[in-house]
């Protein structure tokens, strides 16, 4: 071991400081070898007492009574200050919770009330079908020679037509006419003529009053007056953009039941 | 259940947090001194480790929720803090450390005593002048004679306390240690010199 290294470990062997027993014989082997070495290692012990000295000096000391009768003071005063701080903390999630809370019924409650409303708008809407069996005494049906006659004026075709949405749409306008035709006709919901493809009616579609022979009701499975075989009757039929026709329904006048 | 008073540091902090009074007494009574001692050590004033103890442990009770037991122990993390306050008022308040004389320059008291009046005399300047010499020294340096020195912890809880790796604190207590020797080493040679004049004075008369 030279000097340096010797120096480097005087610290640790006059502080007792544990080390390897080979380092610690080799340093004590120097230490006895080279008196200056041997000088620095009695100058860190004597600084290592002195130390030591000074740390027993003070190890009585401690703070006054008054700083622990303060931090007492304190310490009392700050644990009633806590709850409060915590209640004024906790208080703002509080009231967001409950808000979040009431939100989320509010909307449960829109939507429930909403979806309640859906179906009784389209109950609304949808035109009251007329049991077939209501035109069953259509003895005072009339049947003229012309084969086509016009109904109500018919709305300009729409785009995304189709009969539910032209009689929702036509319902406001013609509220007031049906209104009226209601109380004079019954009709019975309209019948598909062949398929049916409500994709066609997407552009739009037309409805034409007609007169059919009454025998064109038994195709369709509805009683027919045979005594009256040879009367037309009235019928409304649905055409798409096309002019092909797609469904037909029958009319009668409620005078003639 | 056992009794508090042999409950960890640790243990005594959580119950001081929920608002028992006798563990926060009890982590006091445990802790104070070192941290008054550690306080005083740095400054040299007996106000300024008033002060800082009671800052210490004003802390621990608003804010002992930080503490995190996996960082380290309750006196490591109370020595951190108190290392921090000395520090503050050694940069706020511009504190001179007390070679002069000054009101807060008190003498330490004493403890035990000693037969030999001259013994005793000669032990207190030694104390003094080592103290002296520890004050002396840059905050850096001082911090780590302090606490290996003179509160006797490992380099480890050191360097956990100065946050800074073990090679660190002992590079540094090898540095302050050696500053402290040149210091303390004028004081000696003029010992040794003054005791010299004095033989060679008996030998002339």
């Amino acid at each position: 071991m030279n000097c340096q290294k010797f120096e480097s470990l005087a610290a640790d062997l006059a502080r007792g400081e544990m080390m390897e027993v080979d380092v610690l014989s080799d340093a004590r082997a120097h230490q006895a070898e080279c008196s200056s070495c041997s000088l620095r290692l009695h100058d860190e012990e004597m600084l290592t007492r002195g130390l030591h000295s000074v740390a027993v000096e003070m190890n009585s000391l401690q703070a006054s009574e008054a700083t622990e009768h303060s931090l007492l003071a304190s310490f009392r005063q700050h644990s009633v200050v806590v709850p409060l701080t915590s209640t004024r903390t906790y208080r703002p999630y509080w009231l967001t919770a409950v808000a979040a809370i009431l939100l989320i019924v509010f909307g449960l409650a829109a939507v429930v009330w909403k979806g309640s409303n859906q179906p009784k708008n389209q109950i609304a809407v949808q035109p009251v079908p007329q049991a077939p069996t209501e035109i069953k005494d259509n003895k005072n049906l009339v049947a003229p020679d012309n084969h086509v006659a016009n109904l109500p004026a018919p709305s300009k075709p729409k785009r995304n037509f189709n009969p539910r949405v032209l009689q929702t749409r036509n319902s406001k306008a013609n509220r007031a006419e049906n209104t009226v035709a209601n109380h004079a006709e019954v009709a019975t919901d309209f019948m598909p003529l062949g398929y049916l493809n409500p994709a066609l009616l997407q552009d739009g579609g037309q409805i034409v009053r007609v007169e059919v022979p009454r025998t064109t009701m038994a195709s369709f499975g509805l009683p027919v007056n045979m005594d009256r075989y040879n009367e037309r009757v009235k019928a409304d039929v649905l055409l798409g953009v096309d002019g092909v026709p797609h469904a037909i329904r029958f009319v009668q006048d409620k005078r003639s039941q | 259940m056992k009794p508090k008073t042999d409950l960890t540091d640790a243990e005594l902090l959580r119950l001081m947090m929920s608002g028992d009074e006798e563990s926060f007494t009890l982590l006091y009574k445990r802790r104070h001194p070192s941290i008054y001692r550690f306080a005083l050590q740095m400054s040299g004033s007996q106000q300024v480790a008033e002060d800082v103890t009671h800052d210490v442990f004003l802390f621990l009770m608003k804010d002992g929720h930080v503490f995190d037991p996996n960082r380290g122990s309750v006196s490591s993390f109370l020595f951190g803090v108190a290392r921090n306050y000395v520090l503050r008022r050694f940069r706020g308040d511009q504190l001179t450390v007390p070679f002069a004389d000054g009101e807060d320059d008190e003498p330490f008291d004493q403890v035990g005593s000693e037969p030999d009046p001259l013994e005793d005399l000669t032990k207190a300047e030694m104390i003094d002048n080592v103290r002296r010499a520890v004050l002396s020294l840059p905050e850096r340096y001082r911090e780590v004679v302090v606490l290996c020195e003179l509160q006797e912890l490992s380099y480890g809880e050191t360097a956990e306390i100065l946050g800074c790796a073990i090679g660190t604190v002992r590079s540094r207590l090898h540095r302050a240690r050696g500053l402290l020797l040149a210091k303390l080493r004028p004081n000696k040679e003029a010992e040794v010199l003054s005791s010299t004049v004095v033989e060679s004075a008996r030998c002339f008369a």
